[in-house]
């Protein structure tokens, strides 16, 4: 036996595609405390929080889902959408993107949109805030995130179940059976990207200095963004802000329930509410774990790690180490080290300002008009790993 | 125009890397590094990481 297998073999071992496996379970924990990784039927599962830190920007890791669709053995439009997108680029051809994309993105451009998410987020509370019940996620997360699409587009909101509908069959192809569902999900594909490019010419003909627009003043350099890849970032704007965003608030809600005191310490202090969003995403993020590939050999932490080794960066048991969280316990109040759950280094989340912004806004809203909330019915969940959430989530309260 | 980043909140991403690389770099160790001076033709790209950065922690001035 050689050393290498020897200190794998000293490795706790974690399978991760079991349908019942939950990243918040002792399982986890405990191999946390054994080592900093686990083995796992698909390669190393990374579990404190200063090892996620340094492996996030490790430069011998790429982002690692970039061959999701070939693992697959898929090809067709949504494949040629993903490998050539910005997320499974690196190196230069990933700068240029992202610096193409970055003035979309700014903070400065979020930052007028505020007013719009307060707007969209009280239209939908009144409309079931007086029946003092709702499936949190059908009337007000998933509405609500795609909502907020519809506001960066600048689409009348009445689009966003035709919006919902195609990111949702799109979605399909991050699921076990994306081969199977591969006819919807091409048919989702297509739809997308012909809706994009009418939205993409109606906006060249009547120019705006809105998110759109500022993608197609990049677009004018063609080496700098081609027209092809113009319309493969206003894609991955959809199909990364809806989903994420819909689940993420539908966990901040869970969690609040668990937790009454801090919904009613929301409610009373409002300027908590970007810290509401950063302590929901440390305990409960809707990314479970952050995947890397190595692009060469290279040894951590005494361990070996070959080329093509797939990491799972397990954010959320990183952000519960008791190395680093004393108190890991749910408070709003308490200064934090940051989370992981927008990612990090060179792919770091580029939506961040917006999401950040737009759940902010909906937390401080919902806690001053949503009293008391609790569960009224069976939550059903994805499965607690990945990319996890609600998908149907009744409350009761009391309307305010 | 004086370019600073606030250590204390930087998280490495390398985001002011990507988007000026001009004035911010990386060494073999993984440290950041920036010009602290730049003149009017740099002061765009300086911009851009500054609002780049997820961290909002380069200050120009
Ligand atoms: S983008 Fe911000 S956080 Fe990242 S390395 Fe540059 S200054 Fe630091």
């Amino acid at each position: 036996m050689t050393q290498d297998s020897l200190v794998a073999d000293n490795l706790p071992y974690l399978d991760i595609s079991d349908p019942g496996f939950s990243i918040r379970s002792s399982e986890v924990m405990n191999a946390r405390e054994a080592s900093w990784c686990a083995r796992t039927n698909y390669g190393l599962a990374v579990l404190r929080y200063d090892d996620v830190q340094k492996l996030l920007r490790h430069p011998k890791l790429r982002q690692g889902s970039y061959r999701w669709p070939a693992l697959n053995d898929v090809t067709g439009e949504f494949a040629r959408w993903w490998e050539s997108m910005l997320l499974s680029q690196e190196g230069d051809n990933h700068a240029r993107l992202r610096r193409m994309a970055n003035p979309a993105f700014s903070p400065k451009l979020i930052t007028t949109l505020a007013p719009k998410f307060t707007e969209l987020a009280t239209m939908l509370i009144d409309e079931f805030a007086p029946k003092g019940e709702c499936d949190f996620i059908a009337e007000f997360t998933e509405p609500y995130a795609t909502g907020v699409i519809c506001e960066l587009l600048g689409l009348p909101f009445e689009r966003w179940r035709e919006l919902a509908d195609i990111a949702a069959e799109m979605g399909l192809a991050l699921g076990v059976t994306f081969k199977k569902d591969l006819p919807t999900i091409e048919a989702a594909t297509k739809r997308l990207f012909d809706y994009v490019e009418e939205l993409v010419e109606a906006r060249r003909a009547a120019p705006k200095d809105d998110f759109i627009g500022m993608l197609i003043k990049a677009n004018e350099d063609k080496s700098q963004l081609s027209d092809q890849e113009l319309l493969d970032m206003i894609v991955l704007a959809i199909f990364g802000g809806i989903d994420t965003t819909r689940n993420q608030l539908g966990l901040a809600m869970a969690t609040f329930i668990e937790h009454p005191e801090q919904w009613a310490l929301l409610a009373e202090r409002p300027e908590l509410g970007r810290a509401a969003v950063e302590e929901v995403m440390r305990v409960r993020p809707t990314v479970t774990w952050v995947t890397r590939e190595a692009v060469e050999d290279f040894t951590y932490n005494d361990t070996p790690i070959e080329k093509g080794t797939t990491l799972h960066l397990f954010s959320q048991s990183a952000t519960s180490d008791p190395r680093v969280f004393d108190d890991a316990s749910f408070d709003i109040t308490a200064e934090r080290k940051p989370h992981f759950g927008f990612g990090g280094g060179a792919h770091h989340c580029l939506g961040h300002f917006i999401a950040r912004g737009d759940m902010t806004e909906a937390l401080k809203l919902l806690s001053q008009r949503l009293k008391n909330p609790r569960f009224n019915g069976e939550v059903e969940w994805l499965p607690d790993s990945g990319n996890t959430g609600a998908i149907r989530m009744p409350i009761a309260f009391d309307p305010a | 125009m004086k370019v600073h980043v606030n250590m204390d909140i930087c998280l490495l991403h390398g985001q002011c890397v990507i988007a000026a690389p001009e004035i911010f770099s990386f060494d073999d160790s993984g440290d950041l590094h920036w010009v602290e001076v730049i003149d009017d033709s740099q002061v765009a790209d300086a911009e851009a990481a500054s609002d780049a950065c997820p961290e909002q922690a380069i200050i120009l001035g």
